[in-house]
């Protein structure tokens, strides 16, 4: 593991008191003066990188660190994070804003730093969208992003220039409903088949949450809402080497399982604009990436996805994880950096 | 889709009778006035839309509840919004198979995407049932 150290932290300054009494970080930021350290820049991915960062919200314990977090964040949002129910709900949404915020900052798009200074908008489906500065001369960035939080990980997946969609789930998410009951009345026939087909009711159950998430991955990359493509419009195919190879494959830097997405308007022609990633992180949690397919190799073949994973608690440190056992490859065709 | 408003409405359309109406001047600002000889002709369309009955809210916050295993006694009202309380896509997904079953109703998947509070589901769940 790479891991960057902790940056020094600036001369003390006097801290601004959370007006809001709802939030738990009110009375301790008053204790805590030294600001936020600045965050250390990142290089932007490449055109044909992924850069994928994580935080797990259960070691950011810190509370002085986590009102320094709020006041990142603009009033709107942080009014959103305070109406979440809850201090768990709230921690995973403070950190799932602070996440994009300093990622973002930190690529040092137009040379400044401050995750405070950064716009967000909806495009027209609602999809979130960096509002870039418009000044004189400046062009901004082809840079997509993609947020996913549950309460145990927040996600954030980076690209330039390729549509991007994320989304985590932990492996042992259980569903009220029985599987195959709620795959009938959600999912297409064929994914009903394929999750029927498995006789272990255990395994039948990450199935299910590895195409639950492939699917999200997908419909959040599009962007148009899910309205636009309701779930069971579009079928998520998993080759059979690679249903084999979810089970058997470990810790190996390079994988390579086909998962393609077919829609039902167009059965004959797998849709080939889009390619997956399907990642065990830390042994816990699911991690499913759709990207628009820039280029294909020769005979329409496409390159492997090529991954650059970090583990991160913003402002404070930063571990290069992508190759070793905690992002293990088992879907997609992958290569880790 | 829009969610099903919660607010009442009536809608009722009539016609003044031709030749009849005399209008004040409007560049003075005087208000309109119509006068008619007859009688307002028929309602051509009547449409009343209220918010769903308590029974439906409270039947759908215990859905809400038992979905995202919160205690009973957690405060779930027509305003509480799924999200607020911990509700992913997942689980808003299940909590609409809940009341698709509950209710013996079929919820569309855009109106479904459209369901932010429990009031919005009741009200959906009204719509539907009264369509049924």
């Amino acid at each position: 593991h790479r891991r960057l150290p902790a940056v020094i932290p600036t001369p003390p300054v006097s801290a601004s008191p959370f007006p809001n009494p709802k939030s738990q970080y009110c009375c301790l930021s008053r204790n805590f003066s030294a600001a936020l350290t600045p965050l250390l820049p990142v290089q932007l991915p490449s055109r044909m990188e992924t850069h994928l960062w994580y935080v797990v919200p259960d070691e950011v314990k810190s509370a002085p660190l986590l009102s320094k977090y709020m006041e990142l964040l603009p009033q709107s949002e942080r009014d959103h994070v305070l109406g979440f129910r809850g201090d768990q709900l709230q921690k995973s949404a403070l950190l799932a804003r602070t996440l994009v915020r300093t990622t973002i900052a930190r690529y040092q798009v137009d040379g400044h730093l401050d995750p405070r200074s950064l716009r967000f908008k909806r495009n027209i489906h609602g999809k979130p969208e960096v509002e870039w500065e418009t000044k004189d001369g400046f062009c901004p960035p082809p840079l997509q992003f993609n947020i996913s939080h549950t309460s145990s990980l927040v996600a954030c997946g980076v690209t330039m220039n390729s549509l991007i969609g994320i989304d985590v789930e932990e492996k042992r998410r259980r569903t009220k409903n029985n599987i195959l009951a709620f795959a009938k009345r959600y999912f297409t026939a064929h994914e009903v088949e394929h999750l029927n087909a498995i006789p272990d009711s255990e395994l039948q159950q990450q199935e299910f949450i590895k195409l639950w998430t492939l699917k999200e991955a997908y419909v959040k990359a599009l962007g148009k809402g899910f309205s636009s493509s309701p779930f069971n419009t579009f079928t998520i195919r998993v080759n059979t080497a690679a249903q084999e190879s979810f089970c058997l494959v470990k810790a190996r830097k390079e994988a390579s399982s086909g998962i393609a997405v077919e829609t039902l308007d167009s059965p004959q022609n797998l849709t080939n604009n889009w390619q997956f990633a399907l990642l065990e992180l830390m042994g816990s949690h699911y991690v499913a990436i759709c990207l628009e397919r820039q280029e294909t190799g020769g005979a329409g073949k496409a390159f492997p996805i090529k991954l650059t994973a970090r583990k991160t608690i913003p402002s404070v440190e930063d571990e290069l994880v992508s190759g070793t056992n905690a992002v293990v490859t088992i879907g997609g065709s992958v290569t880790q950096f | 889709m829009a969610a099903a408003s919660a607010s009442s409405f009536t809608s009722l359309k009539s016609r003044p009778a031709p030749g009849l109406a005399t209008i004040a001047a409007v560049k003075s600002g005087a208000p309109l006035s119509f006068s008619f000889r007859r009688p307002v002709p028929a309602v051509s369309r009547l449409r009343i839309s209220c918010a769903a009955k308590p029974e439906t809210v409270e039947k759908v916050a215990k859905i809400v509840k038992k979905q995202l295993a919160l205690p009973a006694e957690t405060p779930v009202t027509g305003d509480s919004k799924f999200a607020a309380l911990g509700a992913d896509s997942l689980d808003t997904v299940e909590i609409v198979m809940g009341l698709e079953e509950e209710f013996h109703i079929s919820v569309e998947e855009d109106s479904a995407q459209s369901i932010a509070t429990v009031q919005d589901a009741a009200d959906l769940i009204e719509e539907l049932v009264q369509k049924k």
